[in-house]
């Protein structure tokens, strides 16, 4: 039995038991489980009144992938100790790297006048599942669902920043100013959810100040219209800004009211005939809708305690990465295009052994789980899972590279993401780099060659999508060259 | 016949007045932009994406033999190889390319095409490039935008709206010229005054208001990216705002766009330059500035001087340089080496690329304003704090009573800390916990390196107010210490509280707001040691004590935030993290322990005052020390009294501020280093792929000047705004425009180049250019002009076939009717609920926002606090502007990062939400119910009195009806629950929260709101 297998069994045993708890006839344990789990995961239909279009000539080609959830690891994790396994470093350690693989590399204001002496991985690394993928020790439950992603490598950037490099991660220009990944994907493909927005952001709650603020523009809209930009959902009472009304304002009389704003609207329709008064009209029922699904999106009190176990206990915290997770699953039940987490503080230039682990620790069951869970109820297959931060780490130490406080400077050349679902080849790893974990060795993925596989997966050919803006005709790959990574489709 | 032809070309999609098949082509505004679409891409300006030297942006290559045929043969299409290649049918030979992912041509501009070359395919320079015509005008008495606009819409079958009605007339002026309706006041004067120059006079009137500064500053501000903070990484704040009020003055004194221009450019390089003029080159300092720790600052420099040169090409020339950063421009004739030629300008400013405090040159400032607000700021926290002395005595009232009760209550001693006994404990990685009967938590079994306490037990108090973590020394422990580890010494990295509610899968979160402890290691930063830092979840800090110290217990004493109150079901969650980086340094034994004891009690370490009144004999007196403490912890207690109190604090935190504002400040300006830097072009726009030198220079294309080699920033202003200069002028007639019509003459106000839209009126937007230009660029002759025009005054009502004909009105046979930008919305409601405070500049205030926005997203570093008082009132423009989380009640405002100046406009349900519960319209709703029921008597005077004050006009007899309806519903719900009528009412400033009646207040409130959520209350019509 495969990790996977385990996992899943241990996941269905659980669910079998709330749910048997929940309904308490026993007679229902001879029926299918997998049937009737995914019927009690199903939730009502969307049910707006008119979810956006997307654009007519999208998509350019029949999608393998109708969602994605971008799990946006802000910061840089280390893919020396997470995924990138050298052994061969061991020889290394403490010894300068050779100028023949630094080849004039950047380095920040930060290191640049240290020597770049080779700090070996922290983490022991291996290999797990049928594909044997080599996953350090501190992502355990990441390690045991290897079969289903898909780990690319060879991912390369030119920034080594995090605003410019962050911006071009998800906007793919190192400038803000762009529309991201989101907005593209929900201008061109529209929502299949009219109670919701199409693309929405969820920010884990940290409690520590994080060096790296995360920039609205992160999901911005750019140049697109502004209702493409993405929304975030607060851990505050209002998880959408003004969502909640103001205590004392009972439910029937804001009804009353946008009732008397809708009367009223009609009469100045009939006399100014601009249709626009008929889209506010509509927009403000819309609001109201979303004054009730919002909520009850948030509120996992519907949840199973199989689907806490699963996550693990982080996910009982509203607000934690791990909630988020589930959070994200419900929105893509719920047909919402493009469903972004951010993970901040994965900037460990210390003390990799506390705190790389610490971030670990945050995110790894709840990653496994979602990609667990979305298969479990059939969703994987239409879903596309991304990981990945804005750039990697460098092999040399930053401070003592033998000490425990030593940690790890940005690294554009190389860093890995993986992938899962939604058309990806599972049980896959792309691209290698060399025995440094420095330079690309072959396969090499460029962020834009990421971006064009994702609009791929999505249906859209990334030259023919384009905006026009200032007199040119954008689009988010932008001009250079970029690929669509075909090896590691399905 | 309504004109086949205006019907031709709806069918065939093209929307342009002037594309009209019987006129010979026009070569500027036909062929031309076609070319651009459709052929630069490969076949341009750009020298490095040219397929072959064939290009069509200049005559003589375009009309050459290239490959042995002619490309273009003039007058005869059939025999052009261009013609032959965008009508081929072969996929390998049409043009454009499949693979170009351009349009191909459609039938109708492939006639054209023919049309142009059979015609002798005359060739000529994009309009823009041209100087502005006069255009031929009658001496008819009317004015000149109606005789252009009326020509073009004859040629269309069309004709112009009728003028709207008085009423929507003086509220559109009011908004465009001031940014706010007209009082209720200045309506009735305007339908009274019946002499013919009445409107004209109530446009002299706006024009010379102090509000009509601020609004024009709202538009130039987000062209000039202004913000108050830097916008990179830790966003730190800057105090540029003194430029903000020159800006402000500038327009209400009418400075003349010129001088404007050259001030902002180069204030600092004129003769005498004065300290307001040397304040007026900030402008292109309101950049982004990225202080990320290891970026290099020279490549943020580049950027910054990158950022100018945009600015300056969308602000004035409406030109997209930004594309000439990397390569040549592929459309418009701006070569890679122009665009390096104008960053030269701002390449040797005395900058070194670095943010936050050290983003020098800087002038040092004291802002005129400042000390008046000041003034004003200490004023409400005297009122404040008299305000809180006065409910200190009411509440103390209660004190003598409530000490005797406590004094009987303790006279048998007093034990503040009750003893947690879990219910259930567990740990993450295998050490065993075990409880004892004292309380005591004991570890055995495994000694993992880091490893997580969850401990979960009942608190049985009526609240809990903070927690007590006490660590003992054993025997049994490494050198008789504190833990089982090699060094027999602790590491407690992190410790959360939560509560679990039986059944229930979620746990909250408990803020904890303080620790402190009897011992800890003097540690810096980042360093184990300071019990502070077992509340960051950062595992890289965190308490212990000194390894040399005596082995004896210590403790540590957390205070929550706000009391906790539990539930019969719910249970308290201790989570004690042992992550560090060393490890090894698990708790070997511990204890916990909750109190409800509130105030300074769980924030020392001294005996709690109810400690030492129980240990005070029956009969002795209580000191003045310890009456004093007993007296803060009553007080703390008294909702009342904490009311008060967190107003006054918010009241005299303002003014410490304000305060502070008054004194100098650093605004960031433009000075030239001693010694010029040396500009290259720079390869692919990369900043340190360094390419050919080169001097400054200004596009040939747009005016060819030639420069003395000590040219400065000075002549690059000068030649902006020159007579001769095709683009300044236009461009800035085409942005006042679009903020009287919401949309330009030319739609893309951002690009006058080949690729951008040409305009519908192309004469008016000429003798608009011309106007500003010979009027000496005065900015208030050019809006004048334009709202004295009938276009201007035409009402927006539409008809079905005219929407059909021209959805976006760009022939302008109506009135222009779009929703106000939402910082118009703010201020209006202000204004008409008279609370809008009228003076002019001054530090920044901050408007309402949901709590926890800056929090969230720099996770606690910064704290947004509503302004207090009339600060509160003050006009968007004056709004606190943080670049990483712009004011959220403003949305589809410019971003303010890079220069913005295409207008967003959308309809969405977030913005139905924010109308609807933004604090600021709601406080606006109460103000104006409050009036009218103050002033009116009857329910339907009162519902006129609030729509008069919010729509402009009265409710028609089928409105009044639902209003009416709405409003005694609403008013019967109130009454039925009169308790909600006063929880809704409690909100916003304090001094603005009494009601002589809460019912009949918060339903006048429900229908004042619904009227400000009315498309037409937020419309410009």
């Amino acid at each position: 039995m495969s990790d996977f297998d385990a996992a899943l069994e241990g996941w269905t045993r659980l669910a079998r038991r709330q749910f048997l708890g929940r309904v308490g006839v026993d007679a229902l344990g001879a029926v299918a489980l997998p049937s009737l789990l995914s019927r009690m995961a199903s939730t009502a239909p969307a049910t707006g009144d008119r979810p956006s279009p997307g654009l007519p000539e999208l998509p350019h080609r029949p999608p393998r992938a109708k969602n994605v959830i971008f799990l946006t690891q802000s910061g840089g994790p280390s893919q020396i100790e997470l995924y990138d396994d050298k052994p061969g470093l061991m020889e290394w350690a403490g010894k300068e790297l050779p100028e023949s693989v630094r080849q004039g590399q950047r380095l920040t204001t930060m290191t640049a006048n240290q020597k770049q002496l080779v700090m070996p991985s922290r983490a022991k690394f291996g290999r797990y599942g049928k594909s044997g993928a080599t996953v350090g020790e501190w992502l355990p439950h990441i390690a045991k669902v290897a079969d289903e992603l898909c780990f690319v490598k060879s991912m390369v950037t030119e920034e080594i920043n995090h605003a410019p490099a962050m911006t071009k991660f998800l906007t793919g220009h190192q400038l803000a100013g762009r529309p991201s990944l989101g907005a593209w994907c929900s201008y061109g493909l529209g929502s299949e959810n009219g109670n919701l927005p199409d693309y929405l952001v969820m920010i884990s709650k940290m409690k520590r100040p994080s060096d790296q603020p995360l920039y609205d523009h992160y999901w911005g809209s750019g140049f697109l219209p502004s209702r493409y930009q993405g929304v975030k959902l607060r851990n505050a009472n209002d998880p959408v800004l003004y969502l909640r009304d103001p205590e004392g304002l009972p439910r029937e009389i804001r009804r009353e009211m946008l009732d008397g704003v809708a009367e009223l609207n009609r009469l100045h329709l009939d006399r100014m005939k601009d249709p626009e008064i008929e889209t506010r009209i509509r927009q403000y029922e819309m609001a109201w809708r979303m004054q009730t699904s919002v909520p009850e999106l948030a509120d996992l009190s519907d949840e199973p305690e199989a689907t806490f176990e699963l996550y693990g206990p982080d996910s009982r915290r509203p607000g934690t990465y791990a909630a988020n997770c589930i959070l994200a699953r419900r929105l893509v039940e719920r047909g919402v295009r493009f469903v972004q987490l951010f993970h901040p503080d994965w900037d460990h230039h210390s003390r990799l052994g506390s705190w790389c682990v610490a971030r670990c620790r945050d995110t790894d069951q709840a990653s496994a789980a979602l990609v667990l869970d979305l298969k479990q109820r059939g969703l994987l297959n239409d879903t596309l899972v991304v990981w990945g931060g804005e750039f990697g780490r460098g092999v040399a130490g930053q401070g003592e590279w033998d000490s425990p406080d030593g940690g790890r400077d940005h690294h554009p050349r190389c860093f890995t993401v993986w992938l899962a679902g939604g058309g990806v080849k599972s049980g896959l790893t792309y691209g290698a780099t060399d025995d440094f974990s420095y330079n690309v060795a072959e396969n090499p993925v460029h962020v834009r060659d990421l971006h064009a596989t994702i609009l791929h997966l999505l249906g859209i050919n990334h030259e023919a999508f384009t905006y026009r803006s200032q007199g040119l005709d954008f689009r988010l790959t932008g001009v250079e060259q970029a690929r669509v990574v075909h090896d590691i489709l399905a | 016949m309504k004109s086949s032809l205006a019907v031709g070309c709806i069918v065939l999609g093209l929307s342009h007045s002037f594309l009209l098949g019987a006129e010979p082509v026009n070569f500027s505004r036909e062929i031309l932009p076609l070319l651009s679409d459709r052929c630069f891409q490969c076949h341009g300006p750009d020298e490095t994406h040219r397929a072959t030297e064939l290009r069509f942006d200049e005559r003589d290559s375009a009309l050459a033999e290239h490959s042995g045929g002619a490309v273009i043969v003039p007058g005869d299409a059939a025999r052009s190889e261009l013609f032959a290649r965008i009508t081929s049918s072969d996929p390998d030979s049409v043009m454009p390319p499949r693979e170009a992912h351009r349009k191909p041509f459609t039938p109708r501009e492939i006639e054209r095409i023919r049309t142009w070359i059979d015609e002798g395919a005359t060739w000529g320079k994009h309009w823009a490039f041209e100087p502005p015509n006069r255009p031929d005008l009658l001496e008819n008495g009317v004015h000149p935008i109606d005789q252009l606009v009326d020509q073009r819409l004859r040629e269309k079958g069309l004709q112009r709206s009728q003028k709207a009605d008085r009423e929507t007339l003086i509220r559109r002026v009011s908004f465009d010229l001031t940014g706010l309706p007209p009082t209720v006041a200045e309506i009735d004067a305007f339908l009274a005054d019946q002499s013919p120059d009445a409107y004209e006079r109530v446009v002299d009137r706006l024009l010379q208001s102090p509000r009509y500064g601020e609004r024009m500053a709202m538009w130039w501000l987000d062209l000039a990216r202004y913000s108050d903070t830097d916008g990179f990484q830790g966003d730190a704040t800057r105090t540029n705002w003194p430029w903000r009020d020159w800006v402000i003055e500038s327009f209400n004194t009418g400075m003349p766009f010129d001088q404007f221009t050259i001030e902002q450019f180069a204030g600092d390089l004129l003769p005498n330059a004065s300290p307001n003029q040397i304040l007026a080159t900030c402008f292109h300092r309101n950049h982004m500035t990225n202080g990320e720790g290891g970026r290099d600052p020279e490549e943020s420099r580049i950027d910054y001087v990158i950022d100018r040169v945009n600015t300056t090409g969308i602000v004035w020339l409406g030109l997209t340089l930004g594309c000439s950063q990397c390569h040549d421009h592929k459309f418009d004739p701006i070569s890679q080496r122009d665009y390096y030629s104008l960053f030269a300008f701002f390449d040797s400013l005395d900058e070194d690329g670095k943010a936050g405090s050290a983003a020098k040159p800087y002038l040092k400032f004291r802002s005129p304003y400042a000390e008046r607000d000041a003034n004003q700021a200490a004023e409400l926290e005297k009122q404040r704090a008299n305000r809180l002395a006065e409910t200190r005595v009411t509440v103390l009232q209660g004190f003598d009573g409530w000490l005797a009760d406590l004094r009987s209550r303790t006279s048998s001693g007093f034990e503040p800390w009750t003893i947690l006994h879990a219910n259930a404990m567990r740990t993450v990685e295998g050490t065993v916990l075990e409880q004892h009967d004292d309380g005591t938590f004991v570890a055995s079994g495994p000694n993992p390196r880091q490893d997580d306490y969850v401990i979960a037990g009942a608190a049985s108090l009526p609240r809990v107010t903070g927690l007590r973590l006490e660590v003992f020394p054993h025997e049994s422990h490494s050198k008789g210490r504190y833990s089982r580890g090699e060094t027999g010494e602790f590491i407690l990295t992190d410790l959360k509280l939560q509560v679990r509610r039986a059944g229930a899968p979620g746990l909250k979160d408990i803020a904890i707001v303080s620790a402190i402890a009897d011992a800890e290691l003097d540690a810096k930063a980042r360093q184990y040691g300071k019990v502070q830092d077992t509340l960051d979840d950062d595992p890289r800090n965190g308490w212990t004590t000194d390894p040399e110290g005596e082995a004896v217990p210590h403790k540590a004493i957390y205070a929550l935030a706000e009391p906790l109150v539990l539930g019969d079901d719910e249970e308290l969650v201790v989570t004690l993290l042992h992550r560090s980086t060393v490890g090894d340094a698990n708790l070997g034994r511990f204890r916990l322990a909750v109190t409800d004891q509130p105030g300074e009690a769980v924030r020392s370490l001294e005996p709690m005052p109810l400690e030492r009144l129980a240990a005070l004999p029956a009969e002795a007196a209580i000191d003045d020390e310890l009456r004093k403490e007993l007296e803060a912890q009553f007080l703390i207690d008294q909702p009342a009294w904490r009311e008060a109190l967190s107003e006054w604090e918010a009241a005299d935190r303002q003014a410490k501020a304000m305060k502070s504002a008054s004194g100098e400040m650093n605004v960031m300006v433009m000075a030239e280093r001693a010694e010029p830097r040396t500009t290259y072009i720079l390869q692919r726009g990369v900043w340190d792929q360094k390419g050919e030198e080169v001097s400054r220079g200004l596009p040939a294309a747009v005016l060819p000047v030639s420069l003395s080699s000590e040219s400065s920033r000075l002549d690059l202003a000068r030649w902006l705004v020159a007579d001769e200069n095709p683009l300044t002028a236009r461009v800035i007639v085409n942005q006042f425009w679009q903020l009287l019509f919401g949309a330009g003459l030319v739609r893309t106000p951002d690009d006058f180049g080949l690729q951008g839209l040409p305009p519908a009126h192309p004469e008016v937007l000429d003798w608009l250019a011309l106007e500003f230009r010979d009027s000496g660029w005065d900015v208030r002759h050019v809006l004048r002009a334009i709202v004295l025009s009938e276009t201007y005054q035409q009402s927006s009502e539409v008809s079905p076939e005219l929407l059909e004909r021209d959805p976006s009105n760009e022939w302008l046979a109506r009135g222009a009717r779009y929703r106000l930008p939402s910082w118009m919305l703010r201020d209006a409601a202000l204004h008409a609920a008279g609370l809008l405070e009228p003076n002019v500049g001054g530090p920044p205030v901050m408007p309402y926002q949901p709590e926890g926005v800056w929090e969230e997203m720099f996770m606690g570093r910064f704290k947004y606090e509503p302004s207090q008082g009339t600060a509160q009132h003050r006009r968007t423009v004056y709004a606190f502007w943080r670049r990483a989380a712009a004011p959220t009640f403003l949305f589809d405002n410019a971003q303010r990062r890079v220069c913005e100046s295409v207008p967003r406009l959308t309809n969405t349900p977030l913005h139905a939400l924010t109308l609807l519960n933004d604090v600021s319209l709601l406080e606006a709703a109460r103000e104006i119910a409050r009036q009218a029921i103050a002033e009116q008597q009857s329910a339907e005077q009162r519902l006129v009195a609030m729509s008069r004050a919010i729509l402009g006009r009265p409710p028609r007899a089928e409105e009044q009806a639902i209003l009416l309806a709405k409003l005694e519903r609403t008013l019967a719900a109130y009454r039925n629950d009169p308790k909600q009528a006063e929880v809704f009412l409690e909100f916003g400033q304090p001094e603005l929260q009494t009601a002589e009646n809460p019912t009949e207040l918060a339903a006048y409130l429900v229908i004042a709101s619904l009227l400000f959520n009315l498309d037409e209350a937020m419309t410009h019509e």
